[in-house]
């Protein structure tokens, strides 16, 4: 059961501009991302103009803006993992899906999130799509990951 | 509290508590800037202002950092002129350089410091801005590429205005100044006041220009293409050009549009008298209704679309009268159209206004009748300068040709609505000059010295007190109504709301230039003006004999209300 905005708002009954970024973000956990209601409804909530409410999320990669697709991808950017290649691991995969990170693609199905670090540099580099975790990654595996997800979403709809 | 630093090696007198640009300024020493702004919050965001300090291993910006007790400051060592000199060849580095294509070309902030610092060669090669211009709204053209953050719009949308229509997305080098949701300023909340235009550096706000279209509609044969020309443009024009002259210097105006190909160039001040007439009638209807409440000048078009998105619940108490330029274009197209047997398609309409703001007032649906527009174009002071030029004529040694009839001359009451305070005079004064009981009562008005800010004025006649108010800036009139409501007074019958500082003279439309107290100035020009109107009153104004004529010959109740009077809507902006 979804939380309503409201229910949110009324979490934070001081209406304090210091509440502005968490209440953004467990907007976000409940909701998947900030849409423009939402941003409204927090601007008139603490009497903060929208616009400034939107150059602060912005700000913050944290933020979304759009739905997340139906298979998330995380991709780790840590220390470790940009070592080991990361950065042409977010070319492929914007090539192979062809939207930039922080997109989400036209079909619904897939959105890339470049993350700091998940906690697993002796595994990198490393994504994690929908809670699954995809290790010691080649870009021909990486292309067979993504494969994979598109054959397995394809099977559901056609059985 | 005074104290002295060193500067240079000379010591200067300096307050405490002031910044140190401050204190360089007084003191004659020239310090470049960029993003500060005068009675602004500082930002150190541009830079430009570093200086050396001893004991202090970086360079300071001096337009964030007090005065202290024992400073030595150098403003012009060689590392502080090496620093200037790199932070605008970095600005330069992803800048598109099409100053030729420029609006802003010669009146470049940015240019004058690439001449000032010396900038000979590229240093720094990065990716030019590749940003698509925003032409969505009716006033304000924004070209983000030629943004150089320094963030004077924001503030001023946010501090003195209250709107904050744009403000900085992303961050680092995405880094942009964006409308809500990256969406267009057409449906932001912008009041199109122009104030961003004003305080821009470069040429990333500029106007929509609307010189294009009435040129082409002077070409067109079938067109008859009638200017009519704000009275408190000729003060603008006057210390624009820096004319000194016996005659009426808005002849001069007149005898330029003549040249460029005017068919007919005419006084607004007549429609501005029209305007004071109906919205002292609206306050008189008020006074003997007893209705509680101001009501509130709507002559400003910034200021209407910020009740219709912010304060809708003000919508009500907003006078329906027209503003003087809505209603002067209403009578071009069908009174004027009918006594001159012209079709209203083939009459085009242009406006000069010190304002933006007209530009959106005018293509609102509201002020239109049968799909056809009353005002077709309206050029800003700046447009009309530039046009000016390109027409090759030099309004120094142009002969003067008066406004033509039947629109020739206007009340000395219609020069009042240029600045700040000046309407709400007017209309105590035709107020006074409808309700008073005895001819031995004499009207004064004592206008209280500070131009700025909220201001309030209470007119005695005969047993009532009738109260008026003035206020200029969105967030200062904002804070007063709140403050009336508040306080729930009830003295209080009129306020008059300019939405740019000290009223028209400041605003969105006029030259873009440095001159000091610009705005007192032209104040007091337009003062001076009056001496060239014939009449005091409004009411005696015989360029309205004839339309009041018509009007008792058919006193159409559908046609004539239209002409006068709006209606004003909600608007659901992100706000």
């Amino acid at each position: 059961m979804q939380a309503s905005i409201d229910a949110i708002l009324e979490r934070f009954p001081n209406k304090l501009r210091e509440d502005l970024i968490p209440l953004l973000q467990e907007l976000q956990d409940e909701y998947g991302f900030l849409s423009e209601e939402i941003i409204n409804r927090v601007g008139h909530y603490l009497s903060i103009s929208v616009n400034k409410i939107y150059g602060v999320a912005t700000f913050y990669d944290n933020f979304r803006f759009g739905p997340t697709g139906k298979y998330h991808i995380r991709l780790c950017h840590g220390t470790a993992c940009h070592v080991a290649g990361a950065s042409t691991f977010i070319q492929e995969l914007e090539k192979l899906l062809k939207i930039k990170h922080g997109e989400t693609d036209k079909e619904g199905l897939f959105s890339l999130e470049v993350v700091s670090c998940v906690g697993a540099c002796g595994l990198a580099p490393i994504i994690e799509i929908n809670g699954e975790y995809f290790t010691k990654l080649t870009i021909d595996g990486l292309i067979d990951v993504i494969h994979s997800f598109r054959v397995k979403d394809q099977d559901i709809y056609e059985s | 509290m005074d104290f002295q630093i060193e500067v240079n090696n000379s010591l200067i007198l300096v307050n405490e508590g002031e910044t140190l640009l401050t204190a360089l300024r007084r003191n004659g020493i020239k310090i470049p800037t960029l993003c500060h702004m005068n009675r602004f919050s500082p930002t150190g965001a541009c830079r430009l202002c570093v200086v050396e300090v001893d004991g202090k291993r970086d360079l300071i910006t001096s337009c964030s950092f007090p005065v202290e007790k024992g400073m030595k400051v150098f403003t012009n060592s060689p590392r502080v002129i090496r620093a200037r000199k790199s932070i605008v060849e970095m600005l330069l580095s992803n800048h598109p350089d099409d100053c030729l294509y420029c609006e802003r070309n010669g009146n470049c902030e940015l240019q004058w410091l690439a001449e000032e610092m010396n900038v000979k060669e590229r240093k720094f090669f990065a990716n030019k801005n590749a940003q698509y211009p925003d032409n969505s709204s009716t006033s304000v053209f924004r070209d983000p590429a030629k943004c150089v953050l320094c963030s004077r719009c924001v503030r001023i949308c946010e501090e003195t205005q209250y709107v904050t229509a744009i403000d900085f997305t992303s961050r680092a080098n995405n880094i942009k100044v964006n409308s809500a949701f990256n969406k267009g300023l057409n449906i932001s909340s912008c009041i199109n006041c122009g104030q961003c235009i004003m305080v821009c550096p470069t040429g990333a706000l500029t106007d929509i220009s609307h010189i294009e279209k009435v040129q082409a509609n002077i070409d067109k044969k079938k067109k008859e293409v009638i200017f009519f020309v704000s009275p408190s443009v000729t003060a603008s024009i006057i210390e624009h050009y820096g004319i000194k002259t016996e005659q009426n210097p808005a002849w001069l105006i007149s005898a330029a549009l003549k040249k460029m190909g005017a068919s007919k160039v005419f006084d607004l001040g007549v429609a501005s008298d029209l305007n004071i007439r109906e919205e002292a009638r609206l306050l008189i209807d008020r006074v003997k209704n007893g209705n509680k409440g101001p009501l509130y000048s709507s002559c400003c078009p910034a200021w209407v679309k910020f009740v219709e998105e912010f304060q809708p619940e003000l919508i009500p108490s907003l006078s329906t009268a027209k503003s003087p330029q809505q209603i002067f274009g209403a009578l071009l197209k069908t009174w004027y159209a009918k006594e001159e047997k012209v079709m209203p398609d083939n009459i085009f309409s242009v406006a000069v206004m010190p304002c933006v703001g007209k530009k959106f007032e005018a293509s609102r649906e509201e002020m239109t009748f049968k799909g056809i527009s009353e005002v077709d174009a309206v050029l800003t002071i700046r447009e009309f300068v530039r046009m000016v030029r390109s027409n090759g004529i030099d309004l120094r040694r142009i002969e003067p040709v008066p406004f033509d009839k039947p629109f020739s001359a206007s009340s000395k009451n219609a020069l009042k609505l240029g600045y700040l305070g000046g309407k709400a005079e007017a209309i105590a004064f035709e107020l006074f000059e409808n309700l008073k009981t005895s001819s031995r009562e004499t009207f004064k008005f004592n206008v209280p010295k500070n131009l700025s800010g909220r201001k309030e004025f209470k007119l005695n006649i005969g047993k009532k007190t009738i109260g008026f108010a003035w206020v200029s800036g969105i967030t200062n009139a904002k804070a007063y109504i709140d403050d009336l409501i508040a306080d729930g007074r009830s003295d209080i019958h009129y306020i008059e709301v300019m939405t740019c500082l000290d009223g028209c003279v400041g605003g969105g439309g006029q030259p873009i230039n440095r001159i000091p107290d610009k705005t007192k100035n032209r104040k007091k020009a337009c003062q001076d003006l009056e001496k060239f109107s014939p009449w005091d009153n409004p009411g005696n104004n015989i360029c309205l004999d004839s339309i009041f004529r018509t009007m008792e010959k058919s006193p159409d109740k559908e046609t004539w209300p239209k002409l006068f009077h709006t209606r004003f809507i909600e608007r659901n902006v992100p706000k």
